[in-house]
Parts: C-alpha cells; sequence; structure tokens
C-alpha cells in the first residue's frame, strides 16, 4: 500500500514536471512573440530604431514625446498595421490547420491542403472583380472556403479509398478547380487595375495592409480564435474516433459543425487579409505537437504564438532579403515545402 | 434494475438487424453475449450506447429511460470500452485518461486538479501508475485496454459496456483481464461484454444473453441457458455441454463441437 502510495506521488510529480516544462516553453515562446514583434518594427525601407518606436507609440497614446512626423506616419500606419497582420494570420493559419487536422484525425490537412485557401481566395477574386466592398470579399471568400471543406469532406467519405489520402486528393482537385476560376478572373480582369490588385494579392503579401483593412478583418479572425482557444480542450475529444466521443458525453455533430466553422472563418480571414500563404498550417502545428505534446489544451496556444512569430519571422525576411520587397507566399513556400517532404519521410519511417 | 433492455429492436434504415432483445442487469453483475458474427451484438451495443436511435423498445437505466437522455447524462451511466483504439495523435496516458471526465467538464472549460486526482486513482485501482506519462500510442494491446478500463472507471459511470474484451490479446493478458473485470463486477460495477467463447460465461458471467440472427435465443444465468440445444441452434453446428471437476475440485464447463 505504501509502496503504491509512493509509486503515485513519482508519477504525479513527473506530470507536474512535465506540466511546468510545458509552461517554461510557453513563457518563452510568449517573450520571443513581443521581441520579434519589436524587432519587425525596425526592419524595412526605412528602420524604426527602438527608440523611435517607443516614442511613436508614446505620441500615439497621446503624450507629448519629440518625434518626425514621417517615423510616426510609417509606425501607425504602416508597420504598425502589417506587424499585427503578419501575427494574426500566421495565429490564425496554424489554429485553423491544427483543428482541422483534428476534426479530419488526418496530420496532413491543412487550410491549404484541403483547398480552404483557394476556395477562399476564389471567393475573394470574384468579389474583387465585380468591385464589391470589403465586407463582401470577406463574406465570398468564407462561404467558398467552407463550401471546399464541405465537399471536401463529403468526396472523401464517399471515396473507397484510405481516408488520409482521399482528403488530400480531394483538396488538391478542389484546389485545383478554385486555382482555375481565379485564373479566369485574372485573365477577364482590366489588366491595368483590378488584374494588379488580385495578382499581388494572391502571391500572399502584406505590404498592402492598413489599419482599416486590417480592423475589418480583425473582427472574424479574433472571433473564430477567441472560440477554438475556449473550447481547446474539446477538440481533443472530436479526434478520437467518432462513436468513442459520443460515448464520453459529446455531441459530436454539434462541435464538429461549431469547430470546422471556426477554423473556415479563420483560414478565410486570413486569405482576405494577406492573399495565399501556404504551408504554415501545416507546418506550425506539426512543430507545436512536437514541443507541447497533443493536448490541444496547449496546442492551440502554442499555434497562435508559435505561429504568429513564425509568419513576423518570414514577413521580416521578405521585407530585407533582397533590396525589392519578395511576396510572403513565396518566402513561406520556400520554407514549408521541404517541411513537407520530411514529413512524408518521417511518416514511412514510423 | 441497474439496466432493463425491453424489446429493443433497431438496424440502419433498411430493416431491423436487432429484433425486439430483452435482458436486465443488476449491479455487481457481468452479462456475455454470446453469438456467430453477425448476429447483432455490435448493433445491440450501438442502440445501447446511443449511436444509433432504436426502432422499438425501451432502455431503462435505474428505472428511467435512456432514449431520453442526452449524450452527456447517458455519459455519466454508461461508459464504453472500445476494442480497437489508435488515436492518430500521440497523447499520454493520463491526457487520454482524462478524456474520460468530458462529461462531467463544461464546453468551455479544462480538466481540473480533481479530475486529474481521479484519473490517477483510476490508475491506481489498475495498477497502471507506471503508464502515467507514456505515449499510449506506444503501448501494447493489453496496456491500452487497460488504459482504456481506467478512463471508463475515471468517467464515474457504473455500467461498462465492452466489445470483445481480450479479442486482440495474447492468452496470458486475456486471463488477466478477466481477473479485472470480474473484480469490477465485486465493486459494484454492471459489465456488459460480448464474447465469441461459450464456456467463458461459466466461469465468469453471472446472465448470459444468446442472440440468433437479432432476437434472443436464451437469456438467464449460464447453467441454465447455455445447453447443446441452445448452442446448436445459435451456431448452427453439434455442440456438447461437459463439466469437469480439476485437482482442486473445482467444477468447469467446457462446450465441445461435435463436427469431423
Amino acid at each position: 500500500m505504501n509502496q503504491e502510495k509512493n509509486e503515485r506521488q513519482i508519477h504525479e510529480a513527473e506530470a507536474a514536471r512535465l506540466q511546468s516544462g510545458y509552461r517554461i516553453k510557453m513563457l518563452i515562446l510568449v517573450t520571443a512573440s513581443i521581441l520579434t514583434a519589436l524587432f519587425s518594427f525596425w526592419v524595412g525601407y526605412y528602420p524604426l530604431s527602438p527608440g523611435q518606436v517607443a516614442r511613436a507609440m508614446l505620441a500615439g497614446c497621446g503624450f507629448q514625446v519629440e518625434i518626425i512626423p514621417q517615423a510616426m506616419t510609417i509606425f501607425w500606419s504602416i508597420r504598425l498595421p502589417r506587424v499585427l497582420a503578419a501575427f494574426m494570420i500566421g495565429a490564425a493559419l496554424s489554429v485553423s490547420g491544427a483543428v482541422y487536422q483534428g476534426m479530419f484525425r488526418n496530420p496532413l490537412v491543412s487550410p491549404d491542403i484541403l483547398g480552404v485557401s483557394a476556395g477562399a481566395s476564389m471567393g475573394a477574386a470574384i468579389s474583387i472583380f465585380f468591385g464589391f466592398p470589403y465586407w463582401y470579399t470577406q463574406i465570398f471568400a468564407f462561404s467558398c472556403g467552407a463550401l471546399t471543406v464541405i465537399l471536401c469532406y463529403i468526396i472523401s467519405t464517399k471515396s473507397v479509398h484510405n481516408q488520409t489520402l482521399s482528403l488530400v486528393l480531394t483538396g488538391s482537385m478542389i484546389g485545383t478547380l478554385c486555382n482555375a476560376v481565379v485564373t479566369m478572373v485574372k485573365y477577364l480582369s482590366d489588366p491595368n487595375d483590378v488584374l494588379q490588385q488580385l495578382t499581388f494579392w494572391l502571391m500572399g503579401s502584406l505590404n498592402k495592409v492598413r489599419m482599416d483593412g486590417l480592423m475589418m478583418s480583425a473582427v472574424p479572425m479574433l472571433t473564430g480564435l477567441a472560440i477554438l482557444f475556449l473550447m481547446r480542450w474539446r477538440i481533443n475529444l472530436l479526434a478520437l474516433e467518432e462513436e468513442e466521443a459520443q460515448s464520453l458525453g459529446i455531441n459530436t455533430r454539434k462541435y464538429r459543425i461549431i469547430l470546422i466553422t471556426a477554423s473556415t472563418l479563420l483560414s478565410a480571414s486570413a486569405v482576405c487579409l494577406g492573399g495565399l500563404i501556404g504551408w504554415v498550417g501545416l507546418m506550425i502545428p506539426h512543430l507545436c505537437r512536437s514541443l507541447f505534446g497533443s493536448d490541444y489544451g496547449r496546442l492551440i496556444p502554442a499555434c497562435m504564438l508559435l505561429g504568429g512569430l513564425y509568419l513576423l519571422l518570414m514577413d521580416d525576411l521578405a521585407r530585407s532579403l533582397l533590396t525589392l520587397e519578395l511576396p510572403i507566399g513565396v518566402v513561406t513556400a520556400f520554407m514549408g515545402a521541404p517541411f513537407f517532404v520530411s514529413l512524408i519521410l518521417r511518416r514511412k519511417e514510423g | 434494475m441497474l439496466i432493463e433492455i425491453d424489446s429493443l429492436s433497431g438496424g440502419y434504415g433498411n430493416g431491423d438487424i436487432c429484433k425486439e432483445i430483452s435482458c436486465d442487469l443488476e449491479r455487481g453483475e457481468i452479462l456475455s453475449v454470446l453469438g456467430p458474427n453477425g448476429c447483432g451484438k455490435t448493433t445491440l451495443f450501438r442502440l445501447l450506447l446511443g449511436f444509433l436511435p432504436p426502432t422499438g423498445g425501451d432502455i431503462r437505466i435505474n428505472g428511467r429511460s435512456a432514449l431520453e437522455m442526452t449524450k452527456k447524462e447517458l455519459a455519466k451511466l454508461v461508459a464504453y470500452i472500445p476494442q480497437h483504439h489508435a488515436p492518430v495523435f500521440a497523447y499520454t496516458v493520463l491526457e487520454i485518461i482524462m478524456m474520460g471526465r468530458a462529461s462531467h467538464v463544461s464546453a468551455f472549460d479544462h480538466p481540473k486538479p480533481v479530475d486529474r486526482e481521479k484519473a490517477f486513482t483510476s490508475m491506481e485501482k489498475l495498477h497502471i501508475l507506471h503508464l502515467a506519462n507514456q505515449t499510449y500510442t506506444s503501448l501494447s494491446g493489453g496496456q491500452r485496454q487497460m488504459v482504456l478500463i481506467a478512463r471508463a472507471i475515471c468517467q464515474d459511470a457504473n455500467i461498462f459496456v465492452m466489445d470483445e474484451p481480450g479479442a486482440n490479446l495474447d492468452y496470458a493478458n486475456q486471463q488477466l483481464l478477466v481477473d479485472i473485470i470480474v473484480d469490477l463486477a465485486e465493486q459494484g460495477y454492471g459489465i456488459i461484454m460480448s464474447t465469441h467463447s461459450p464456456e467463458q460465461p461459466f466461469s465468469i458471467a453471472h446472465k448470459v444473453l444468446l442472440l440468433k440472427d437479432g432476437k434472443n435465443a436464451a437469456f438467464g444465468p449460464p447453467e441454465t441457458s447455455i445447453t447443446s440445444p441452445v448452442l446448436e441452434r445459435v451456431y448452427g453446428i453439434e455442440m456438447e455441454v461437459v463439466s469437469i471437476v480439476d485437482r482442486y475440485e473445482k467444477k468447469h464447463t467446457l462446450c465441445i463441437p461435435l463436427h469431423g
């Protein structure tokens, strides 16, 4: 009996040690995110020193400080929205990727692989083509994104092949179809105005992000993030077998609809704000799982932080790698594709 | 009566698979469900666990109809211990067991330290504390089955539904599992399990339900229900039920197929 008690204490202590280890890692992520954000204000065609950043912040809050007006404008209407957008898009894509992986019980899916990003970009492109206001673009992107998820799910469940494979294949098929529609829209648009706008946005770029656009995308994004953050422990149960989850007392249908809708809202808003930025939604959840384990209670906050941090860094790279700015989608593709290959190879071994 | 199944019918749309099945179970009893493949065992379990709506009949748990309960209410009474289990993600054993607390944790909440305590207590009961921080997917079949039983205990339900426990375990682990099931019944849990062995109920079960084409073939204590005429009708082969006495004067019952 005594021995049993001792054994229990040992394993409880071990579990507690693991927990505090995760907590420390999480704190490191928070600190790194803040430092990277500060660093990102400085990077760019017009570098802002940390002192200028601090002064611009104070001045914006109504304090009387000496600052050159250009620094003020650059900070408040260019750098700040851009940094916020990069962080939020990174967080949104990573969290939605992690949730899709759980919902479909498939570690190889992400917003881009499921075709959600392509679907959302199709919706957005159509809306931009017709010159609709930004709100409409958001709604179009979300509806088309949601449609792709539903299609993907239905086709893959009807397929006789292995579910993992058919989901990935269906996703890429739907993605290709959506891209074809986008190409058609581009072909039909006015080369001097809409075409340019569309092309740059689709490459995935953050240099056009301004405060007003950011605010409008922030509402659905923060809503989606809040829902998924609050329900994060529940996601674990839905990653189990359907019947098993039900036997644990979960109304799986209701939760699945809520969670998939929230993730689609996230990926669609990310596409509206920054265009097609691939691979983040696949890469970050995998990195987070290797750092924090599989429990969604930790995975969701970790994905928010690491996803945001990663995209901030990628954006800094896009801004500073060459003299001219690179589209961020190009940078993430260069990082993501090799990662995906390593993932496939690792799965084969295991 | 802990659980009462009253002429329960149900299936998958094109005709009922289970037809007017009736049986019951008291606290501390083990009910074995026997029958050939496709006799409706799995469907019965799915009806019982609320995965499938019945087309007729009723299930009463502690006198209340289970058909009117929410998933959450049902989960506080009935726990399911599945046979095959391989989650996609590498959860630790502790995390898997804590998922048993889902019906006690609200939608926006997390398991609390109390839930963690419960998880450790259930692991302690099954002597699997040493697995607590290991990765579930790295465990053997027998260990996984133990973890799932611990999760059911952690769920605080008092009816366990087990789908062919031990079906993919080796002989020694099967015996260990049987001992644990008997032990759980002695602690007051009601256990409903399906099995492919017609002799197993004699040594452990208090009641046995034999199914043939989705209908009750026999229900009652094993001694009166498992007889050669019943077995021959259910399995369609000639069978003999014999008793032997071992060197410790303990009686055993064997079911022997007579063909060939």
